[in-house]
């Protein structure tokens, strides 16, 4: 069964006269074990979508259900869910780590013995056992972010929304957030991640879907996306410059030496016959195109806007 | 509910204990802030002046009014300062609901704020030579004050939700709250009267100056509407409050302040 249903979201805001139609019929689906990076630009209704899911708008109509159970039905639904949200500091800065999870862990209906046990079970995984009894304002940015994860996972949730986990972090604390993604995912946990960053989402998801103006646009799998905007081109890269005769030859298998590289676009199996003109040459580098997040993403919000 | 306030109860002892300057310099200033009105008052009266038993039921009038704008503001302030920090949304994540946990965290604040106010009111009894009669009968109408008091937090709650920014709304509310808490109805007569038995904890209050300042025994029957009294307006406190968390979602206020 899928931990996460959402089902044609709507959600339409009116402030001062106008209306916004925030998120127009928006449906999410994630099982356990997988990544979903939800991906759009500036205003195109993530964090309203998260924000029904995890219960904090109500929407106009569609429904949630995490594990089977509405959030705005059944507040005990929120048991299934943890999340860290974006902008937030998300735990108390006058508190220890371990203060923080036995808190937030009889919040989510632990006792706070087990919110205890399993406080320094997090610490210890998340490499914040030193730090347990420090006072959060006096960590780092980014083990303040690891600390609101763990704080996050407290009851077992079965789904963790991520809202931009490695904004404002330094490259390492970044790694560190990205690896901790991996490796929850890895144990089962669905997680449901959005991010301005798009190199991170191709890093960690399984499966990807572009909202803009309130509706799914794209969702795919993430290899299947990138596969789909790759081109069938491949480029070679030598070190040394070509004579004539290896020219002419490459163009009679269709391969176009272009600044420096040969980009050649016939049939895969061909590919060799050009390898077999450059010898005995340095090769740098022999890559197929494939497209990236960001091209992907780009595009599909501009094909969009255009029509 | 009892894991709630436990924990909430160790949350506020461990802010109190890192951050005691906070709660001694809360007393200081509050207990100087009378002390001034008890100067200026008896500098206007002249030197010879007695107050006696006015000046005794003004001290409990003015300990309950600190008394209640901790047991009211610190909802309302509380959901402020956790919107603009950021944690206001994991606590309305709790499957528990806000309404549960902030009353829990409104009974975990108790103990707080009355050894607080206690401190207060020994400051100025010994500063200004006020004299109370203490009979712990007197913890019942103080329940009662507090009940209100809960409900009024919960109001102002509620429309710092929607509102977002009440600052000034919540210093304003203080005098409303002064008014309330410090106007002895229980003196006067007629419609005035009956008007201080529908104010929120007007009844109490009156019931509190009759057993530590005038020395009254303790009238079960004005405490059961005292009692009445608090537990309508915590009751509307908390319907006020559980319709403006509904209001809030729909319109999507929460976070983002």
């Amino acid at each position: 069964m899928s931990v996460l249903v959402a089902e044609n979201l709507q959600k339409t805001f009116r402030s001062r006269g106008k209306t916004v139609h925030a998120v127009a019929g928006v449906g999410l689906r994630l099982d356990s074990g997988e990544v979903l990076a939800f991906l759009g630009p500036n205003g195109a209704g993530k964090t309203t979508t998260i924000k029904m899911i995890a219960g904090l708008i109500r929407p106009d109509s569609g429904s949630v259900r995490l594990d089977g159970r509405d959030p705005h039905r059944d507040p005990w639904a929120l048991r299934r869910l943890g999340a860290v949200l974006e902008g937030n500091r998300n735990v108390y800065w006058r508190l220890t780590p371990l203060e923080n999870i036995e808190y937030f862990g009889v919040l989510r209906g632990l006792s706070a013995a087990a919110a205890r046990r399993r406080g320094r079970e997090l610490l210890e995984r998340f490499d914040l056992s030193e730090k347990q009894n420090a006072l959060t304002q006096q960590l780092s940015r980014g083990m303040q972010q690891k600390l609101a994860i763990a704080v996050s996972l407290v009851h077992e949730p079965v789904l963790l929304l991520l809202d931009e986990p490695t904004l404002g972090l330094d490259v390492e604390a970044a790694e560190t957030v990205k690896q901790m993604v991996r490796e929850l995912a890895a144990a089962g946990q669905a997680i449901l991640l959005t991010t301005h960053q798009l190199d991170v989402a191709q890093q960690l998801s399984d499966r990807v879907a572009i909202i803009r103006e309130g509706k799914i646009i794209a969702e795919d799998n993430t290899e299947a996306l990138l596969a789909r905007f790759s081109g069938e081109q491949y480029e070679i890269e030598v070190a040394a410059e070509l004579d004539d005769e290896r020219r002419n030859r490459l163009r009679q298998l269709g391969a176009e030496p272009l600044n420096g590289r040969i980009v050649y676009l016939g049939p895969p199996q061909n590919l060799w016959q050009v390898l077999e003109v450059l010898r005995p040459l340095p090769l740098v580098r022999v890559e197929k195109d494939r497209a990236d997040l960001t091209e992907v993403f780009l595009k599909l919000v501009r094909e969009e806007a255009d029509a | 509910m009892l894991r709630l306030i436990a924990i909430e109860f160790k949350r506020g002892l461990l802010m109190l204990r890192r951050y005691p300057l906070e709660m001694l310099g809360q007393l200081v200033v509050i207990t100087m802030i009378f002390y001034g009105l008890f100067l200026g008052a008896r500098y206007i009266a002249g030197p010879a002046a007695q107050f006696g038993g006015r000046l005794d039921a003004l001290v409990v009038g003015y300990v309950l009014w600190t008394l209640s704008l901790f047991a009211i503001g610190d909802l309302s302030w509380g959901l402020m300062e956790e919107a603009r920090t950021g944690t206001l949304e994991q606590v309305f994540l709790s499957p528990f609901g806000p309404a549960q946990v902030y009353l829990a965290r409104n009974l975990a604040g108790l103990l707080t704020t009355v050894v607080l106010n206690l401190g207060i009111m020994l400051l100025i009894m010994r500063l200004t030579g006020a004299r109370l009669e203490f009979t712990w009968s007197a913890l019942a109408p103080l329940a009662a004050v507090l009940l209100g008091a809960y409900g009024l937090g919960f109001i102002l709650g509620a429309l710092a939700l929607l509102f977002k920014r009440i600052q000034s709304f919540l210093n304003l509310f203080q005098f409303v709250l002064m008014f309330l808490i410090m106007t002895p109805f229980e003196q006067s007569q007629g419609l005035l009267r009956n008007l201080g038995f529908l104010l929120p904890m007007t009844p109490g209050a009156g019931q509190l100056r009759d057993l530590l300042a005038r020395g009254q025994a303790f009238d079960p029957q004005l405490f059961g509407l005292g009692l009445l009294n608090g537990l309508v307006y915590l009751a509307l406190g908390l319907w006020i409050f559980g319709r403006a968390v509904g209001a809030a979602k729909q319109r999507g206020l929460l976070g983002g302040y």
